[in-house]
């Protein structure tokens, strides 16, 4: 039902497939200019995020509806997977200004704000699966 | 917000075509108007551009592709601007949260003090405590019991603001649970001493002078525990003194003993108990002697005590250009002529 | 402002040079720099303060904690070079009758 591809991540031309992948599908849903940079900002940084910490590791991207009463919702759903060394406080990588002080980049609580829905989990020494979701208005 | 944004995409491409068309500097002043409600509506900087972009495609369907999509990457550019502006407004959010917080604290450590000092016989009392910030790590207190006679204190806790105002609570509620040693300066600071050194961080003391006076003879005693000295004034032969008292800090040894000291106070003289607020004042010029701060007292010393010390701390803030550096308390305990 | 710290070991002892003024700020920068010496057995800790023009009472917290811990773990520290500011600090709080202290310039140690 879904349109979904998969892009490894292991080198910065990873980032930019990621990116691009990302940007193709949200125009095809019909997102706007703004919202298409969005989307295409937080592939970006979840990314980086896997080349950086955990070198290897994959950027799921697909469509997702919902139904209500009142009709479908569309969406399209960013899935970051790595097996790297996994997050030990999440609470603390979840404040602001922790990793982006001296504006190194804009971190998950930016991810966050960017997209509307947001989930991560996380595991030492196995690794982390960050979901985020940014629907169609 | 996706109607106020609607509005302001309105908004932005009238204003922007009546200054396309008149090219003037009212236009551009509606500009900065508008710029101000962006920001009053939380339009981040992206978003800006995306109102210039869908605007300009409106007003010139023919533009140049290259142009177009030049604009694009300017959205690609502003992404960051867009997300720092976003944690800015978090952390401003949360900034006004722990402003509040300290000012209940603030407001609660208030109620450590004496609310009033008590009205006592033939004294003259002026007590003044300005903290450095919100929080204070000046403490004084000030009873009288049932004949007259006062009791005393003014301590600095090591450090400033917040945690020095969490051990003030400590002190405050050690020194009403000893009301039988209010007389006995020594014996007061060797039973707070204890409660101190078995409860603060080892990096951590308190200084403190504590003193005693009754009114029915005029007699001051007083002991100190590493504090800074005061100054005793005598008015018949119109000279300072120092008011010392030599005793360790409290918080370092358990067993600490301090000497009483004692002095026969005549009319028109007074006392002068100070904070090192007080003493390590600095200026562009270095630090302010202590013979600075007589000379003030002096120049002040026909005033009732209050207005002295409001007076001698006027003084001492506009030498350091209003900004306090440590807190500042001075009190000033004189018998009337 | 930032404190300027150089520790020379000898056998037994371990001389720390400090430059600067110690305060709320640069306190925790002599703390690290203090503690894990007094915490060692039998060790002679010599802080010269010859270079340091001011301390606040932060500062004076700092070696209030040096030596509660020397003496938590039979370790010495004692305090060089101190000018009469920073002297009139110690004797104020009468911290000058709990730790050694050597006012003015240092002999050189053995």
């Amino acid at each position: 039902m879904s349109v979904q591809s998969s892009v490894e991540v292991h080198t910065e031309w990873g980032i930019v497939s990621a990116r691009q992948a990302g940007r193709n599908l949200a125009k095809e849903i019909g997102f706007g200019s703004v919202d298409q940079a969005r989307v295409t900002t937080a592939i970006s940084e979840l990314a980086r995020n896997i080349y950086l910490y955990a070198e290897k590791g994959e950027i799921i991207i697909e469509t997702i509806e919902q139904y209500h009463s009142s009709g479908a919702k569309k969406g399209i759903k960013i899935t970051a997977k790595d097996r790297g060394p996994g997050i030990k406080n999440i609470r603390e990588v979840m404040e602001d200004g922790f990793t982006t002080s001296g504006g190194l980049g804009a971190g998950l609580p930016g991810v966050k704000r960017l997209m509307d829905d947001f989930d991560i989990d996380s595991v030492v020494g196995e690794g982390t699966v960050i979901t985020a979701v940014k629907w169609l208005r | 917000m996706a109607d106020s944004y609607s509005l302001m995409q309105e908004q932005y491409r009238k204003i922007l075509v009546t200054y396309l068309k008149e090219k003037n500097e009212q236009g551009l002043y509606y500009a900065q108007q508008f710029s101000k409600k962006v920001l009053e509506n939380q339009i981040s900087p992206e978003e800006v551009v995306s109102l210039h972009i869908e605007a300009i495609e409106e007003l010139f369907p023919y533009m140049p592709e290259g142009a177009v999509d030049s604009f694009e990457f300017l959205l690609e550019v502003m992404m960051g601007y867009g997300l720092a502006y976003r944690e800015h407004q978090s952390l401003r959010d949360k900034q006004r949260e722990l402003e509040n917080e300290i000012n209940v604290a603030a407001s609660m450590q208030q109620t450590f003090l004496p609310k009033e000092i008590p009205f006592v016989q033939d004294l003259d009392v002026g007590v003044l405590s300005v903290p450095a910030s919100k929080m204070s790590g000046d403490y004084y207190h000030f009873v009288k019991d049932e004949n007259g006679c006062v009791g005393l204190a003014i301590a600095d806790i090591i450090g400033k603001g917040v945690p020095a105002a969490l051990c003030m609570s400590m002190i405050k509620y050690a020194m009403d649970s000893y009301p039988e040693q209010r007389l006995q300066p020594g014996a007061l600071l060797e039973n707070l001493n204890r409660v101190v050194e078995q409860n603060v961080a080892a990096n951590m003391f308190i200084t403190m002078m504590y003193g005693s006076y009754d009114p029915r003879v005029h007699h001051f005693y007083y002991s100190g525990a590493g504090h800074e000295p005061g100054f005793y004034y005598n008015y018949a032969e119109d000279s300072f003194d120092e008011l010392s008292a030599k005793g360790v800090v409290l918080g370092i040894r358990r067993d600490s003993s301090f000497l009483e000291y004692h002095k026969k106070v005549e009319p028109g003289d007074f006392i002068v108990l100070l904070s090192d607020g007080v003493t390590e004042c600095r200026t562009d010029d270095g630090f302010i002697e202590r013979e600075e701060i007589t000379n003030l007292i002096r120049q002040y010393k026909h005033l009732p005590a209050q207005q002295l010390v409001e007076n001698v701390f006027y003084q001492l803030e506009k030498l350091q250009g209003f900004q306090l550096r440590d807190d500042f308390t001075l009190i000033i305990i004189r018998r009337e002529v | 402002m930032n404190l300027d710290i150089k520790t020379e070991h000898s056998k037994e002892e371990a001389i720390l040079y400090i430059e600067g003024e110690v305060d709320a700020y640069t306190a925790p920068q002599l703390k690290e720099a203090i503690e894990p010496l007094t915490e060692k057995d039998g060790q002679l800790v010599t802080v010269d303060l010859t270079n340091v023009s001011y301390i606040d009472s932060t500062g004076l917290g700092i070696f209030v904690g040096a030596l509660k811990s020397s003496e938590a773990n039979n370790s010495k520290l004692r305090l060089v070079g101190l000018n009469q500011r920073v002297m009139r600090l110690f004797s104020i709080t009468g911290l000058d009758e709990v730790i050694d202290i050597e006012e003015g310039k240092k002999e050189g140690t053995q």
